[in-house]
């Protein structure tokens, strides 16, 4: 799977999660820049990436990741 | 030997200077030795068993899980055991009673059990899920596990944050023992001259209920909160700056949470590190778990997508703030109190947003300017106090009673007629109030400015004067018990 259509698949799970069409992720985009993306909502998005891309982040990761770069670099590996 | 302590002062300063007199490479052995001797003098060969306990099966945990392959059955099944034998001590000391049972160590004082067993089992956690290689020096993980300025009361550490900074050698910094200097006598203000001479008020009332009823249990309740907040952040003050004159950095506990506007605001500032601990170590594997994610989907089909996702998500809130409510004491008032009145905020909060968002609306209301944020921060004030009712009350019941005097009695006028002078004497709420308006001024700065660091550009006569002010205000206005020794931090009993 390319860069391009991870950060496309990416695009999908976020506007879906947020409930917002307008949401374009970026390698730097972290949860600062996205309104409703709070702790809380920060598991239904790994959960909801999970089930788009078949594939399954560590619990390490999923606290560990810095920002949406970082989440891509982690499915770019897994799939 | 309570940090406020003389005998504590004393072994901290001996402890400090052989730490900067010794070769570098023996510091952390000698915080070790110094940690184990602090824990048996606080709390005898007893409690130091429980805690060689926990670092000998902690320090196995993470030789053996991380041998285990990642994602395997064995290793899911290896956590669990080891977290299990993790936590039978705290079960024993603290819990045994709420589950009916008898307690096999009688009044053993768990000294700060709760605490360092968070951070042992973060350990064995990250172990497990692969961000941490074991320590493989038992030595070196008793000192983790060990580290005596945050023994009794925290912050809960991560060994991630810890390793580097614990076992690395540290030269001696003229600023870093300045900075952490200051923050004790700050720590020590807060604690002797706020939390204690508030405490004498919100003690008669509160032990001498239904004596004090109405406005009387109001006032003692707002004087807790600024008591229980000078005392905790106060531990913090003097515990992070004991810490950073070993050159230490330890996480932050507080950040000026009755400054918060909304309850999750609010958890975001105070005791931070309780609150991450339980979000990532309970609530996300929760939720990633395949019970939640089937749960999920149930939901999602029988709510709609957008109400679905909710109802798991309240679940788990459930969990957690059931947990953090039982983790302060195994008793319904710390869990009503700490953890369930507080998820009943969030989630009515989340719940009535809409109809909240359409009346503010109608009203006109500019949320943009300070009034509005005045009475969000007053508000929420106001719902962290209710539940320091239960937190204070000695049992449920009693906290339900008070709460229904403080709505029943209607009583006002005794902030008037000096019906007050009956809990605290004239002087001292004049320097309880006097205190406070200091420590307001300290909060709203620390907002803006990095304070010790703004002091320390000065000219050297007003730092000085400053300094020797706030020890002098120590000295004079602190409450200190018999042979000058204060009363123990609150959340020290945890």
């Amino acid at each position: 799977m390319t860069r391009e259509e991870i950060f496309s698949g990416l695009n999908q799970v976020f506007q879906d999660v947020f409930d917002d069409e307008e949401i374009r992720v970026a390698e730097e985009t972290t949860a600062e820049d996205i309104e409703d993306w709070d702790s809380l909502e920060h598991i239904n998005l790994i959960v909801a990436v999970e089930r788009h891309f078949g594939m399954k982040f560590t619990m390490g990761e999923v606290t560990g990741m810095k920002n949406v770069g970082a989440m891509a670099d982690i499915i770019e590996e897994r799939v | 030997m309570a940090l406020t302590s003389f005998s504590f002062l004393c072994f901290f300063t001996i402890t400090a200077g052989i730490y900067y007199v010794i070769p570098r490479r023996f510091q952390w052995m000698l915080l070790l030795a110094a940690s184990l001797v602090f824990y048996y003098v606080s709390g005898g060969w007893a409690v130091l068993c429980f805690l060689l306990y926990g670092i000998v099966i902690t320090y196995l945990a993470g030789l053996t899980l991380e041998r285990v392959k990642e994602g395997s059955k064995r290793k899911g099944l290896l956590t669990g055991i080891f977290v299990i034998l993790t936590l039978i001590p705290l079960f024993l000391l603290k819990y045994v009673r709420f589950f009916g049972l008898s307690a096999p160590f009688g009044a053993l004082a768990p000294l700060g059990i709760s605490f360092y067993t968070m951070s042992i089992l973060g350990y064995v956690i990250d172990v497990s899920w692969g961000i941490l290689p074991a320590q493989r020096n038992p030595f070196r993980h008793a000192l983790f596990a060990a580290y005596f300025p945050q023994m009794t009361s925290g912050p809960i550490t991560r060994y991630s944050q810890m390793a580097g900074q614990l076992f690395a050698p540290h030269a001696f910094s003229y600023e870093q023992i300045a900075f952490g200097a200051q923050r004790i006598l700050w720590g020590f203000f807060k604690k002797l001259v706020i939390s204690e001479r508030l405490a004498m008020a919100v003690n008669l009332v509160y032990d001498q209920y239904p004596v004090y009823q109405g406005w009387y249990l109001v006032v003692a309740t707002v004087c807790f909160a600024f008591q229980l907040y000078t005392d905790f952040s106060g531990c913090m003050d003097i515990v992070l700056g004991v810490s950073q004159i070993f050159g230490i950095s330890l996480p932050e506990n507080f950040t000026c949470p009755y400054f918060s506007r909304s309850i999750s605001e609010y958890w975001r500032r105070w005791h931070i590190t309780l609150g991450a601990w339980f979000k990532d170590y309970l609530f996300y594997p929760l939720q990633k778990s395949g019970l939640f994610i089937a749960y999920l989907d149930w939901s999602k089909k029988r709510f709609g997508k957008k109400r679905g996702k909710k109802l798991p998500l309240y679940t788990g809130m459930l969990i957690l703030w059931f947990s953090v409510g039982m983790w302060h004491g195994g008793s319904w008032n710390f869990i009503v109190g700490s953890g369930l009145l507080h998820w009943f905020y969030i989630v009515s909060g989340e719940l009535f947003t809409p109809l909240w968002k359409r009346l503010i609306a109608l009203l006109r209301i500019n949320t943009e300017v300070f009034s509005w944020h005045f009475f969000q921060g007053l508000r929420t004030f106001f719902l962290v106090n209710l539940g320091f009712v239960f937190f204070r009350a000695p049992s449920l019941r009693t906290a339900l009673s008070m709460l229904a005097s403080m709505g029943r009695v209607f009583n006002p006028r005794i902030l008037f007629d000096g019906s007050l002078c009956r809990l605290l004497k004239p002087q001292d709420w004049v320097l309880a109030i006097f205190s406070l308006l200091i420590l307001l001024l300290v909060s709203v700065l620390q907002q803006r400015i990095r304070i010790r660091e703004t002091l320390a550009v000065q000219n050297l006569a007003f730092r000085w004067s400053l300094y020797l002010l706030l020890f002098a205000a120590v000295l004079i206005f602190g409450c200190y018990g018999g042979d000058y020794d204060a009363a123990a931090f609150i959340y020290q009993r945890f």
